[in-house]
């Protein structure tokens, strides 16, 4: 087990930012947070890498106690955070370097790993160029290096894929299960569900601070919406009438949106039939479905 | 509860500290040059300018008497600029005190890498001064080789307390307030530029609480070759007041970095 949380409880004041959060995360997975924005998943890793500490509860990680053996956990883990913070008074190479004398790591052993790493994330023509001449995607790239100079065995990702071009984005994903076919642990926190489908083998969903539902993606899609939705696009006014007039039928009104769930695409025949002329979407049901279900469609 | 002031730091701090210095290195035009303009104002326009209108001051030249004051400022005020302004821009706007201590190196140890790391601007700014002043003839006592571990402690202790008030501090703007209200006035009024023998009694006292005052008159005992058996409670209180003051800079910042 390389992370066990009980009853984990973070309060700030009269804010409480993580409720009674109860998971386990076994080696060699990836694991997923997921939730709205404020939901308590940057908390809630900052707890597993040391930055925060947790108000009540355990919460262990490689067995030790995060209040007690925090600087051997931290040896034992990489960090990707949500917010840029590479050092930009330094290069690429500089970066790296630095980085892994933080950790103790002699520069000989440092430099061939450095070399290796910006190889792993095609950043080697990148070495010596000051961090603020880098892309978007350069420096979350930099950062995926910068989080593996120690040889991790648990990653932590908050966000890694947010504001990236889809060619990042799939280099990444590439990246991470590379990782986790060398039976490397993640634990990473994305609001794209399909990243979260594509790359995690279970799924907490987060909201208020607490654990909605937990599961695989295919346990959480088929507990809590119908394998087909169809998407109408109508003024709000006329959305009410379709609702009473198919009332049989599950459905979820948002804005301009009316969602309805079904077990066949044949389901909706007769609401099609119905509005010819009605803007629509067939497709099968997402993680994505599952997520504003549980955590509502309003902004929050 | 887990100790989390000085007694908790290993030495991971001077991979810190190394940071800063690698930094500084590459970027040593920039430190170099501006920082000695201010020490050379003081030397020129008070030391000689204002200086020549100036008889003997506790007997000696007024140059010779002012220069430990302008050494102390040198030093104080590069190890302040350093830890205020420095420091709150690498933990708030880049972040960089984040990154470090999502690795084994702890709060406490970024706190005293960087207290360590003003010190050492402070020392190599007032070393830049003394060569000016060796230069200039002011000094002639061989004590003088004490002088620079004295900028390094009264650097140290100002670095101490500054990172004591970035810990504090949740925008930038405080610091007016800090410099205003207590920098400006520990520059000018422990000893620095005249006697705080000059001021009422309730002053002197006030000013004598103040480590810096002590500490401008060890570097200028030294230098004017004026031994006195006082230096010794000077020293003293300028290492317990430097001691105390760090343990709870510290601590304070563990607490603004790990929540």
């Amino acid at each position: 087990m390389v992370i066990e949380a009980q009853a984990l409880n973070k309060r700030y004041d009269e804010v409480v930012a993580v409720d009674s959060l109860d998971f386990q995360v076994d080696r060699g997975t990836c694991y997923g947070l997921v939730g709205p924005n404020g939901a308590g998943k940057t908390t809630t890793m900052k707890m597993i890498y040391c930055l925060v500490e947790p108000t009540s509860g355990t919460l262990r990680v490689f067995g030790m106690n995060v209040l007690k053996s925090a600087r051997a956990i931290k040896a034992r883990l990489g960090v990707v955070p949500q917010e840029n913070n590479l050092d930009p008074d330094l290069s690429t190479w500089q970066n790296l370097m630095v980085y892994a004398r933080y950790f103790g790591i002699t520069r000989q052993l440092a430099a061939g790993r450095c070399r290796a790493l910006l190889e792993f994330m095609q950043l080697s023509d990148r070495a010596h160029s000051p961090v603020p001449d880098l892309s978007g995607g350069m420096k979350r790239r930099l950062i995926m290096a910068r989080a593996l100079i120690n040889e991790p065995e648990l990653i932590i990702l908050d966000e890694p894929t947010t504001g990236l071009d889809p060619q990042v984005r799939h280099l990444i994903w590439d990246r991470l299960l590379e990782l986790k076919e060398r039976d490397i642990t993640l634990l990473l926190t994305t609001h794209y569900m399909d990243e979260a489908q594509k790359l995690c083998d279970e799924i907490i969903i987060m909201d208020n601070a607490r654990a909605v539902d937990m599961g695989t993606p295919s346990e959480l899609i088929g507990k809590h919406v119908q394998p087909y939705v169809l998407e109408l696009r109508v003024h709000p006014a006329m959305a009410a009438g379709i609702t009473r007039r198919f009332a049989h039928m599950e459905s979820q009104t948002s804005g301009q949106n009316l969602y309805f769930y079904g077990d066949t695409a044949g389901d909706f025949d007769g609401i099609l039939a119905a509005y010819p002329d009605v803007q629509r979407l067939l497709r099968p049901a997402s993680l994505e479905d599952v997520f504003l279900k549980l955590t509502g469609r309003e902004i929050r | 509860m887990k100790g989390r002031g000085l007694l908790s730091v290993s030495p991971a701090f001077l991979r810190v500290w190394m940071r800063n210095a690698q930094v500084f290195v590459a970027l040593w035009k920039f430190n170099v040059f501006p920082s000695l303009a201010e020490p050379m104002l003081y030397i020129f326009i008070i030391g000689i300018g204002i200086g020549s209108y100036i008889k003997d001051i506790e007997g000696v030249p007024y140059i010779d008497f002012v220069a430990a004051g302008v050494l102390g400022s040198a030093a104080i005020m590069q190890a302040t600029f350093e830890c205020t302004y420095g420091s709150f821009f690498r933990m708030r706007i880049q972040n960089t005190f984040e990154g470090i201590i999502s690795t084994p190196v702890s709060a406490g140890e970024v706190s005293l890498a960087e207290i360590s790391w003003g010190a050492t601007r402070g020392l190599f700014n007032s070393s830049l001064v003394i060569i000016v002043l060796l230069f200039l003839g002011v000094l002639q006592h061989w004590q003088v080789v004490f002088v620079p571990p004295l900028m390094f402690v009264a650097a140290f202790s100002f670095a101490a307390i500054a990172i004591l008030v970035t810990s504090r501090i949740a925008q930038m703007e405080y610091f007016h307030f800090y410099f205003a209200g207590f920098v400006l006035p520990c520059q000018f009024m422990c000893g620095t530029f005249f006697p705080v023998s000059r001021f009422p009694e309730a002053i002197q006292l006030i000013a004598w609480v103040i480590p810096f005052t002590s500490l401008v008159d060890l570097t200028r005992s030294l230098m004017l070759d004026r031994m006195h058996g006082g230096m010794i409670i000077e020293a003293v209180w300028v290492l317990v007041s430097t001691l105390v003051v760090t343990e709870l800079a510290v601590r304070s910042m563990h607490r603004r970095l790990v929540r």
